[in-house]
């Protein structure tokens, strides 16, 4: 796991670690605190220990060559949001009905025109960013009055509210009211906290915010009157743990899997959605 | 216990031989003194030739001039006859000029072997040849200093003899030296050490090489050395030649020999009920079994050459260090040890000796000095009224005479005489009933010095207990009603000014007094 | 007469002092044998080993620069900005690699050249305009990395540069290649320090500033040849890094500063003469990996490691500190 910072980290996490239990197995947790280096040297960990399998959930480049060193002493390993050639499988959010919804969703709420921020600082090394924020690109070539302001952001992987209000603050006094309508996080939504804190302090919620993930925190964000966070895609991290899991458990059993299980998502437009959809995912009730 | 004999027998320099090293008529000048005006030197080859004098008879400033440390306003250097450039240590190591300063200035965690060839090592295609080094360091010790070290042990493992010895090898390993200067060495050594020392010394002596021995101590020059050059003023005030055991008297007289005047102020004690107790007080190696009475209305000196454990047991008192057994009172109540606090808490006032780094905070003006170690007497609720303390400190310093007279200008453009009354002057605004001034008028210029001794005589007048450390003998007579007097770490006499002149005083400090003996 | 001899106690505490570290480690490293049974192998060796170097070729930089300035934590020689020359060097190689397309040899040539300017900058700050270490290089280190991200834009960059990936994967007689080459650079930088002329020189200064210029040495030579040569090093980490990170990203340097100073000051209490030594700074890297790896065997929360490594540097320090005490 590549930290356990945030809901979607958590939830993948528990739900994997439950599901195995539950299944009846042992499990050696290992976490690398949101630092993709870590993560990557933590796979030493299983290789010393000669576990059975490997779930690894999330990670950059850095951990291919581990992959490839448990491949080859035997150990199967599985992946949570991350494509590997050394993996069995793959399970992930159905990222092309992410990128394309959330980018029409976008458009939506700029009314097909206007000047829109790209937080973007994975999209080159994690392969299910790319896919999510050049797909939502993709919708919006076809709303020529939309522009996307160059150059991108970068936010931080770790600790990235804080880090994104930072960037935001500084992004704004750089673009004076009038001259930007949307700040987009392509890829997940830690971010978009503090962008939206940013937005309140400078009164500049005229600016409309859409991201990825819908966890508890941000469809709270969502479900506020008058919120500039306006569309988000859920996605059910407990349940891409635990299917995660589950794939382990049928390829001992010798079944054939696919290279890639995908969990449905849940679009989020708008305040009334996101409670609607936050009592469905089981987080309580919002007013 | 009786000295012990010297185990050596000196080897007397051909009579009249030419001298191989010659400074001539060396003069320097800094602002406000001239430290040497006109003083020579002549040493033989083989010949060990000491130089004694009181401090500022311009020793030191001598030796620096030949170490090119100083380049003089007048004289020249001479070495086997031929001039060598003044001013330029380079040119002075290249002549086989070597020093063995007081201080030891080696790594602790370098071998014998680094130590003596750093800066030469010797070196092979696979590195520093690590084994000839240290047997190459082994013979030399054992040749040329009779001494058996072995070369791969650490100098933090060595004891403070050895590391002399070592320092020596390392001056003389080239083989290039010619002339060796010694600078107070035997000050941290125990006696047995210091027998060590003067063995490898006449070592060398034998090999022809021209040494100077600078030293405090009369008993060793007397014994050690062939002749003896004296200093006063920066001035030579005789040459003895040849010197024997006998001429420690001569010796002093020579150093001496100046009007102490009416500097001092006249003396007027009421002795009362003893204030300050030290009750077999140790702490090893610097001293031991130190016991002390001082009372309140009274001025008690302590004599004692640098190294005798005076600045320790200063050190000790004030709460700057802990003595290893012994106590402390202060009116009859024991004193925590090791805590200037609980020492200033008791109305302990110190002086220190280094007033620039220890004694005033620079960058703070008079007013914010003299008030700092009583702030709760203008301060309200934890607040510093400034009009109040600066009024208070405006106060003391006319009283006290510190100039200028506006407190708030910064401590560090003071001149050192009025530092000091500005350490002096927060001492008193305690309301401190025991002062303890560590060489109160060091570096300061001789009208200020009255000034601070009619300050230290006002404060035992108003019933203070005034305890004065200091290396000037003279003015300890002067100032104190009785003098306490260190040598090697012990209390050895305790005299007072009725009864004592500075010819005895000094003899006593330097262990050159037959009656009085060393430490036994 | 009797002359006032020393006596024992300081002895004692030192010998306690240089115990106390080495003892926590033994027990730790047998703690995890019994807990994780595969702890104690050649394949974890290597692994640990593996994990060590970038850490390793920092501590050789970080060594020299204490060496050459004293032990003294506060007032002697550091260099706390060697893991950010690091990855400044290793982000305008990938830069140069992925975005402008150009050969390795002209990126590693740029991103060394950058390293060693910045440890030219760090030894001016130190010797000509008087900064005291410390300082100075906590200020460049936050420079440096201010212009990493300059370079990076803040973002991850991928690189498989056949470079990159053959230091990472190649082997050379059955060594993993990068651990061929990391010995050899700590072979050499232990035989410059312990074993040259030069060393012992170097040596000197720190050990007595004073005794090196009383032995004819040009002490501030020494002083910035050490921040030079720490610069260096970083450059040859930087290789390192990317070929662990098959790329450069943003955010390492904190964790490769924590483990670099660790594992040096590590090295010093492992030492015979109780100070900071090249090879006792790759020890140092070693151990500190054998802990990583360790404590996650036996599922020591990540959390959890951090605070363990830092209560390490305490006692690390302390024992130092102890052991000065009681030196001289």
């Amino acid at each position: 796991m590549v930290g356990t910072q945030h809901f979607w980290d958590r939830e993948a996490f528990n739900g994997a670690v439950d599901k195995v239990k539950e299944l009846g197995g042992e499990v050696l947790p290992v976490d690398g605190g949101r630092d993709n280096q870590v993560h990557a040297d933590n796979h030493d960990i299983f290789l010393t220990n000669k576990v059975d399998a490997v779930i690894s959930i999330l990670g950059d480049a850095a951990v291919e060559p581990k992959f490839k060193a448990l491949q080859e002493k035997g150990i199967p390993v599985f992946t949570v949001d991350h494509l590997s050639p050394y993996a069995i499988n793959n399970t992930t959010s159905d990222n092309y009905y992410i990128g394309t919804t959330i980018g029409r969703y976008l458009a939506d709420s700029l009314g097909g025109k206007g000047k829109v921020a790209f937080f973007n600082a994975f999209e080159g090394s994690l392969r299910i960013c790319g896919i999510r924020a050049q797909l939502a690109k993709y919708v919006l070539k076809d709303y020529p009055g939309i522009e996307i302001v160059q150059p991108e952001l970068a936010e931080a992987f770790a600790n990235a509210p804080e880090d994104a209000r930072k960037k935001t603050l500084d992004l704004l006094t750089q673009y004076p009211k009038g001259t930007l309508d949307a700040i987009h996080v392509a890829c997940w939504d830690q971010p978009a906290i503090g962008v939206v804190q940013a937005l309140e302090e400078t009164g500049r919620t005229e600016i409309k915010v859409t991201a990825v993930d819908a966890g508890p925190d941000t469809l709270e964000i969502i479900a506020e009157k008058d919120s500039p966070f306006v569309a988000n895609i859920a996605q059910q991290p407990r349940k891409i743990g635990s299917t995660s899991a589950e794939n382990v458990a049928k390829y001992f059993a010798g079944q054939k899997l696919l290279p890639q299980t995908f969990v449905d998502v849940i679009p989020v437009k708008g305040a009334e959605e996101a409670k609607k959809v936050y009592a469905e995912l089981g987080y309580g009730k919002l007013n | 216990m009786t000295a012990p004999v010297l185990p050596l027998t000196p080897v007397s320099p051909p009579a009249g031989a030419s001298d191989f090293l010659v400074l001539e008529a060396i003069s320097k000048g800094f602002p406000g003194v001239q430290a040497l005006d006109g003083a020579g030197l002549g040493v033989r080859a083989g010949e060990i030739h000491g130089v004694v004098g009181e401090n500022g008879a311009g020793k030191s400033t001598l030796i620096k001039v030949l170490a090119g440390v100083y380049r003089p306003d007048a004289g020249r250097i001479l070495l086997n006859g031929a001039e060598i450039e003044t001013g330029s240590p380079d040119a002075v190591q290249a002549a086989g000029v070597r020093f063995i300063h007081q201080e030891l200035n080696l790594v602790p965690h370098f071998t014998v072997a680094e130590t003596i060839f750093l800066g030469q090592e010797l070196s092979g295609p696979f590195g520093l040849r690590t084994g000839a080094m240290r047997r190459a360091a082994e013979a030399f010790l054992k040749d040329s200093l009779d001494a058996a070290i072995a070369g791969n042990r650490l100098i933090a493992d060595l004891g403070i003899a050895e590391r002399k010895l070592v320092q020596i090898a390392r001056a003389l390993i080239d083989g290039k030296a010619r002339v060796v200067v010694f600078d107070e060495p035997t000050a941290p050594l125990s006696h047995t050490e210091i027998e060590h020392l003067f063995r490898a010394i006449d070592a060398l002596a034998r090999r022809g090489i021209a040494m100077i021995y600078v030293s405090h101590y009369l008993s060793e020059i007397t014994r050690i050395c062939h002749r003896v050059s004296v200093l006063r003023n920066g001035r030579n005030v005789g040459l003895v030649d040849p010197v024997g055991p006998d001429d420690a008297d001569r010796l002093i007289s020579l150093m001496v020999g100046r009007d102490i005047g009416d500097l001092y102020p006249k003396r007027n004690h009421a002795a009362a009920a003893p204030w300050l107790k030290l009750t077999s007080l140790s702490q090893s190696p610097h001293y031991a079994d130190v016991d002390l009475e001082l009372r309140r209305g009274e001025i008690v000196g302590l004599a004692g050459l640098i190294g005798s454990g005076r600045e320790e047991l200063v050190d000790t008192i004030v709460g700057l260090a802990r003595p290893a057994s012994g106590s402390i009172s202060i009116d009859g109540r024991p004193l925590r040890s090791g805590s200037t606090a609980a020492a200033a808490g008791r109305g302990l006032a110190h002086v220190p000796r280094d007033r620039r780094n220890d004694g005033l905070v620079l960058a703070m003006n008079v007013a914010d000095n003299i008030n700092l170690a009583s702030l709760e007497a203008v301060s309200t609720g934890g607040f510093v009224r400034r009009g109040a303390a600066t009024t208070r400190a405006q106060q003391s310093a006319e009283a006290l005479d510190i100039r200028p007279k506006t407190v708030s200008t910064a401590a560090r453009l003071l001149s050192g005489g009025n530092q000091q009354k500005v350490v002096l002057a927060r001492g008193l605004a305690t309301g401190a009933s025991l002062f303890v001034l560590d060489e109160p008028t060091i570096g300061v210029d001789v009208g200020a010095k009255a000034e601070i001794y009619a300050l230290i005589e006002r404060l035992a007048a108003e019933g203070a207990a005034v305890l004065v450390s200091s290396s000037d003998p003279a003015e300890l007579l002067g100032l104190c009603d009785r003098i306490l007097v260190l040598l090697r770490g012990r209390i050895v006499a305790e005299v007072t000014p009725e009864t004592t002149d500075l010819d005895r005083l000094v003899a006593l400090t330097t262990g050159g007094d037959a009656a009085g003996g060393i430490a036994a | 007469m009797s002359a006032i001899l020393a006596i024992g106690r300081p002895q004692l505490k030192s010998a306690f002092a240089s115990v106390v570290p080495l003892a926590i480690f033994l027990a730790l490293l047998g703690y995890f044998g019994l807990r994780a049974p595969g702890f104690l192998e050649p394949a974890t060796l290597i692994l640990i080993l593996k994990q060590a170097i970038p850490t390793a070729v920092l501590g050789l930089g970080l060594s020299i620069v204490v060496i050459a300035g004293g032990d003294d934590v506060v007032a002697g020689g550091i260099d706390l900005s060697v893991p950010s020359i690091a990855v400044l060097s290793a982000a305008i190689i990938a830069d140069q690699l992925a975005n402008h397309g150009s050969a390795a040899v002209t990126a590693v040539a740029l991103g060394f050249a950058a390293a060693i300017a910045a440890g030219a900058a760090n030894a001016l700050l130190v010797t000509r305009v008087g900064m005291t270490p410390l300082l100075a290089t906590l200020a460049t280190s936050t420079a440096y990395i201010g212009l990493s991200k300059v370079v990076t834009a803040n973002r991850r960059i991928d690189l498989s540069d056949p470079l990159i990936v053959t230091l990472r994967d190649g082997s050379i007689l059955g060594l993993p290649l990068g651990l061929a080459i990391a010995t050899g650079l700590a072979v050499t930088a232990h035989f410059a320090v312990h074993r040259s002329r030069w060393g012992l020189r170097l040596q000197a200064v720190g050990g007595n500033r004073d005794a090196a210029e009383i032995a004819g040495l040009k002490v501030r030579r020494f002083l910035a040849q050490s921040f030079l040569i720490a610069g260096a090093f970083g450059g040859a980490a930087s290789l390192f890094v990317l070929a662990r990170g098959s790329g450069s990203t943003p955010g390492v340097a904190e964790t490769l500063l924590m483990e670099t100073v660790l594992a040096t000051f590590l090295g010093a209490a492992f030492s015979p003469r109780r100070v900071v030594t090249v090879w006792g700074a790759v020890l140092g890297a070693i151990l500190v990996s054998a802990l990583s790896i360790g404590f996650g065997s036996v599922g020591v929360d990540v959390f959890w490691t951090g605070c363990i490594k830092g209560g390490l540097i305490l006692i690390v320090v302390a024992a130092s500190a102890l052991a000065r005490r009681s030196g001289t």
